[in-house]
């Protein structure tokens, strides 16, 4: 009958209309809720604050970074180390919100994910306030301790990991700010004001100009196009398309190999390399070593950049020598210094090593990742090779270490400020050690230092290399 | 027990949420309260007692009972953990409502003038239009309750069955709306029966926009539209009505500011989180909270959703049961239309097929429209959910409703015993 075959058309329309709610319903939850539920007009979130005692965060052999203690009514978060860990776990506040690690894992301090709160049903039920998983970092903090040290007074980032596992060991951005609440909103004004940008993590979001220490960046396109053994011709100076181009102080080399160039860092054999390996090969090496591509980590790192469509002969000579419009941050850099380590394999920089359950029980573990192959194996020794002719018989000599063999590379990045002349050039390391099995990569950038990478940067690097080997033997 | 845990027959489905429902608000905080036990076994009693009835009765349909028993306990459940004294309100309601239930099965069954009371069906809607305006109370921007010793009503649960009767009646004798031809310069001019039904139809969603009703005027065209297509033959009427609606829903959003509002807020509410789109983003943070499988009955926050226990019932529902409990009310709906349908089209008689069909399709879109609504699929108007959301009105108009759709199901399940009968 006509009508009830219409009868069954409308029975099929309102299947599509329920089923589209069914479907809406479930793509919200799968991508769209955890952005809603953030936000800050969401008061659950302040509610689960007051009613969850947040959990620990711990460095790599518990020493307790970030706690919680309840003061009558109230629970206080509590940073042992003050500033120190401002740039990595950042602050818990209820008037600023999170950032950073309390942030990110902000569901599991808090006990909500998934699972634990049906099993937590019993303390929900009589209201017994719980307490939230703790979150254990890859941090040593006596090697953070010693970071922040050399490099207190100073503005700038250093990055120290595991080049193996992609394990964060320090990581020290300053100058740096105060998390505890009190401390926080007291501040807020002015250091959100002050011109030093206290609350900029630079070594995770602060884009700096690589400068020469791109030239090992360079140098693995090089051998891959077969110049290792070509003898290049350094008079001090040289002119690409009308535009001058000189060494640190002008000084001509001579007759060089690629890996005495590296080591004495010339910048008119590394602008020629640029020019000759051309655009393709530049662009293609770069994106290799993730350039314009998102970094995963536990905290947001802002992404490197290599930002030319078309480029010019001075252009490319500029990115040969790791100038031009190229900006890192101080954490990739470190992650290229490891991926060379690691024979061409860069991992995934690991924050969080795990969370537990505060009855101990494992809830999640970030297990090492390879994230890109940037050059083949062979590349990787030879280059070490390379780096190690920099620290031993180059720029590097301030990193040395007696016994021990160090990989690195300096850079003195010229900025936005030194275009104007007056010299604060921004001083660079990257290296590794010991070069037989890498077990320690290091980026250390003093930025606007006005000094050279060999003289600021690498005697820190060395430091910390040395106190991380020795505690590792 | 064992009887009870075996939950093959749906009936024991029922009793068992019941009873993990209520010993959970009992446990809940400690709270021990006895009486939450006592609503609990009531609810359970009610539920029961209703069903022995029907099928002892055999009074047609069972599952259109049972469907609706699981969406009223998940109500109850959902509302007296909100709030106890709405709640123990609500259970009175529900058993006014199965009062209701039975009184309107009864009494459809017993009476067949129902196909002749067109103007009556008019009439009444007309009256308790214009009482609505007259006396209407502005409760949360619009004009739709008229209070009566204390009690809010809302006339325009009951309006809606009578309009559904109202164009039930017209198909069953479309002559009776026929209007003399009217004289015009000497020329006769005829007006059709069916423009003068389009025309009492507008005239109901008329006073449904002028009450500021936005989502009721919106469920009545969708009914009158969609009966419209399944009892006409002709393609025009239909067509013109369709432009009708376009054309309409243009002219409200471009002129009428409270529509753009809404629609603006649906667009992205994000932009006034702390005003306009406060409502449906406390909706969205509720859903989203809840996960699939919900933080536990009195263990969310729903509270923070203004109008939570009427129109934004099923975000509650969302953030303690999860989004699977949230499909599991809609997937009940949609046995619930399933059902309406299929009596629907075993029916014969042109009349009875109209009122079920009306009845189910009511059902049905004010259940999309609502929900649509919360989780912001489609702009929010503010209308209750069928047998779930709080509200005397709405529960005991409903359950006459389903009243009426049980002894239309009895009459089409009796000519099917006939026809069987007939052939052995």
């Amino acid at each position: 009958m006509q009508k009830n075959k219409k009868i069954i058309h409308i029975l099929v329309v309102m299947s599509i209309l329920f089923l589209s709610i069914v479907a809406y319903l479930t793509y919200f939850e799968l991508f769209m809720k955890e952005e809603v539920v953030a936000n800050s007009y969401n008061q659950r979130l302040r509610e689960q604050d007051e009613n969850v005692i947040r959990g620990t965060i711990y460095d790599r052999n518990m020493i307790v970074l970030a706690e919680s203690r309840l003061e009558g009514e109230n629970q206080e978060r509590i940073y042992p180390y003050k500033n120190l860990y401002s740039h990595i776990i950042g602050y818990s506040s209820l008037v600023y919100g999170k950032s950073f690690i309390e942030a990110r894992y902000n569901q599991h301090l808090i006990g909500a994910t998934g699972l634990s709160s049906v099993f937590n049903l019993g303390n929900q039920l009589t209201g017994t306030a719980k307490k939230g998983n703790d979150v254990h970092l890859t941090i040593d903090h006596p090697l953070q301790v010693k970071a922040e040290k050399l490099i207190a007074g100073k503005k700038g980032a250093i990055v120290v990991m595991n080049p193996a596992t992609g394990e964060i060991l320090a990581m020290v951005s300053k100058p740096d700010y105060n998390p505890e609440s009190e401390a926080l909103e007291q501040n807020w004004k002015q250091t959100v004001e002050s011109k030093e940008y206290p609350l900029l993590a630079r070594a995770t979001q602060g884009m700096y100009v690589p400068g020469s220490t791109y030239k090992t960046v360079i140098s693995a396109a090089a051998i891959e196009k077969g110049m290792e053994d070509r003898v290049f011709d350094d008079k001090g100076v040289i002119v690409i398309d009308g535009k001058e181009i000189r060494n640190m102080n002008s000084t001509a080399y001579g007759r060089i190999s690629l890996g005495r160039a590296l080591a004495v860092s010339s910048n008119t054999v590394f602008s020629r390399i640029g020019v000759e390996l051309g655009e393709e090969s530049l662009k293609n090496i770069a994106e290799r070593f993730g350039f314009n591509k998102k970094i995963p980590f536990d905290i947001p790192v802002s992404q490197s950049v290599f930002p030319y469509d078309k480029m010019s002969k001075t252009d490319m000579a500029a990115v040969g020598m790791g100038q031009g419009k190229l900006l890192v941050t101080p954490l990739h850099m470190a992650m290229i210094a490891s991926s060379i380590a690691n024979d061409g394999v860069m991992m995934k920089p690991i924050l969080v090593s795990s969370i537990t359950s505060p009855l101990g029980n494992v809830i999640y573990t970030n297990k090492p990742e390879e994230l890109y192959r940037t050059m083949s194996y062979e590349t990787s020794r030879k280059l070490t090779e390379m780096m190690l002719e920099a620290v031993n018989n180059g720029t590097g000599v301030n990193a040395r270490i007696s016994g021990i063999n160090v990989a690195g590379k300096t850079g003195t990045a010229e900025n936005e400020r030194t275009v104007k002349g007056d010299g604060s050039e921004h001083a660079w390391f990257i290296g590794f050690a010991p070069v037989e099995e890498p077990q320690v990569a290091v980026a250390v950038i003093i930025e606007y230092s006005g000094s050279s990478g060999g003289k600021e940067a690498a005697p820190i690097a060395r430091e910390l290399i040395k106190e991380w080997l020795s505690k590792n033997k | 027990m064992g009887k009870i845990l075996n939950y093959h027959r749906p009936i024991r489905m029922i009793l068992l949420i019941n009873i993990i429902a209520f010993t959970l608000l009992y446990l809940y905080k400690e709270s021990y309260d006895y009486h939450t036990i006592l609503f609990g076994l009531g609810v359970i009693g009610l539920i029961n007692t209703a069903y022995f009835l029907l099928k002892w009765g055999s009074c047609g349909d069972e599952y259109l009972f049972l469907i609706v028993a699981m969406l009223v306990s998940i109500g109850i459940i959902m509302i007296y953990r909100l709030d106890k004294s709405l709640g123990i309100k609500q259970i009175t309601w529900f058993v006014i409502g199965i009062v209701l239930f039975f009184l309107s099965y009864f009494v459809y069954q017993k009476f067949n003038f129902w196909d002749r009371l067109i103007y009556v069906y008019m009439g009444c809607s007309f009256i308790l239009f214009l009482l609505t305006l007259l006396l209407g109370k502005n409760i949360q921007g619009a004009t739709n309750w008229i209070v009566v010793k204390g009690q809010s009503i809302q006339p325009s649960e009951i309006i809606k069955i009578f309009f559904v009767f109202f164009i039930a009646s017209y198909y069953k004798h479309p002559e009776k709306l026929k209007i003399p031809p009217i004289p015009v310069n000497g020329k006769k001019i005829n007006i059709g029966s069916d423009i003068v039904l389009s025309a009492a139809a507008y005239m109901y969603m008329g006073f449904l926009v002028l009450q500021r009703e936005w989502g009721s005027a919106v469920l009545f065209f969708i009914v009158y539209f969609t009966l419209l297509y399944v009892f006409e033959n002709g393609k025009k009427i239909l067509l013109i009505n369709g432009i009708l609606a376009v054309l309409g829903g243009i002219g409200g959003f471009l002129f009428v500011h409270h529509i753009k509002v809404r629609v603006d807020v649906w667009l992205n509410p994000w932009k006034d989180i702390a005003g306009t789109g406060y409502q449906i983003t406390q909706s969205l943070f509720a859903i989203g909270s809840g996960g699939f499988f919900g933080r536990g009955i009195g263990l969310g926050s729903p509270k923070y959703i203004p109008e939570v226990q009427t129109d934004f019932i099923f975000s509650a529902i969302c953030e303690e049961m999860g989004i699977f409990g949230g499909t599991a009310v809609v997937f009940l709906f949609f046995l619930l239309v399933y059902r309406g349908c299929k009596i629907a089209m075993e029916v014969e008689n042109a009349f009875n097929k109209a009122v079920a069909l009306g009845i189910t399709i009511m059902f049905g879109f004010q259940t999309f429209i609502i929900i649509g609504g919360v989780i912001k699929l489609i702009p929010m108007t503010g209308i209750t959910l069928p047998f779930v959301s709080y509200g005397g009105s709405s529960l005991t108009t409903s359950f006459i409703a389903l009243g009426i759709l049980q002894a239309i199901s009895k009459k089409a399940y009796e000519v099917e015993e006939e026809l069987t009968v007939a052939k052995e």
